[in-house]
């Protein structure tokens, strides 16, 4: 698996659309520190800021029908992922959004590309609050962080490594 | 070395030649040299050739919302121009063209519920 890590770029899933799209080869995973315009579904903005943890999996050809299970599948193994390293007790908000203590954390955002009657390929957008100190006015009700709900600095590159890891084996059952 | 690969089904021919610092891959007659000077070349597993025989008719995959529309009526696409987006489950599926065209019809708008199998755009 390559991972391919930026600093800061203008969306995760942006990035691995338009290398899948010029050959780049399924799962190979792009990641941020922030990004510039983060967004979620019918591009809805994602805050963004460094410290989080976003990242995109380019995925292999799939059938369009099995691909309406991914994101429920990655909000799952975030769920599960969070749970077991921090002990805390995500919920997951169905289908794309992972909430600790009735806020939301997490949000994912599955993009699938269909050239005539063939899903290509899929490209799934993950966005973890992990290191966040502090949200903006209109989020600070509705959004949280693992620091904020931990009250300690988590490690981005072993939670990232943890649910891609997952994905991948959950993948080849579908 | 002849390697004979089956994707689906479907044979392909892959052969591979060292000559010094180049490597020579072809695949299915078409060759791919890397070396030190040209660098990595990515095999797009997208179609190249525009040629074959593809539907005019772009049909929804999967039920859903039209969420955006990237083409117009009478605009000239090329193979996997994206055409239209779809939302569906949260996820967004975006439609691109398999060869190409002139959209001759766009036959959904924003905000639109289609059906799996419902015709969006009709090229020319």
């Amino acid at each position: 698996m390559k991972i391919i890590e930026f600093e800061t770029i203008s969306s995760t899933n942006e990035k691995a659309k338009e290398l899948a799209i010029n050959g780049t080869l399924p799962w190979t995973v792009i990641v941020s520190e922030k990004q510039e315009i983060g967004h979620g579904t019918k591009g809805a903005s994602w805050f963004s800021p460094k410290g989080g943890l976003y990242f995109s999996i380019i995925l292999p050809q799939n059938k369009i029908q099995d691909s309406q299970i991914i994101t429920i599948l990655a909000a799952s193994i975030v769920a599960k992922t969070i749970k077991k390293m921090f002990n805390l007790e995500p919920m997951i908000k169905m289908p794309n959004d992972v909430l600790i203590n009735g806020k939301k954390f997490c949000g994912i955002l599955t993009e699938n590309i269909i050239v005539g009657d063939k899903l290509k390929f899929s490209v799934i957008g993950i966005g973890i609050d992990t290191n966040i100190d502090y949200f903006p006015e209109e989020l600070k009700n509705i959004a949280t962080s693992v620091k904020i709900e931990t009250n300690k600095e988590v490690d981005n590159k072993l939670i990232l490594n943890k649910i891609i890891e997952e994905i991948k084996n959950q993948f080849k059952t579908l | 070395m002849e390697l004979k690969i089956n994707i689906k089904g479907k044979e392909h021919v892959v052969n591979v030649e060292e000559n010094g610092n180049e490597i020579k891959i072809v695949v299915n007659g078409k060759e791919h040299i890397f070396n030190s000077s040209t660098g990595i070349e990515e095999i797009s597993f997208f179609p190249t050739s525009t040629s074959q025989s593809f539907s005019k008719e772009i049909k929804a995959g999967i039920a859903g919302i039209v969420s955006e529309i990237s083409v117009k009526e009478g605009e000239e696409v090329k193979a996997n121009k994206k055409l239209l987006t779809l939302s569906a489950m949260k996820m967004e599926n975006e439609i691109h063209s398999e060869g190409d065209g002139k959209i001759k019809k766009v036959l959904v708008k924003v905000n639109d519920k289609v059906k799996e199998g419902d015709i969006l755009i009709i090229l020319e």
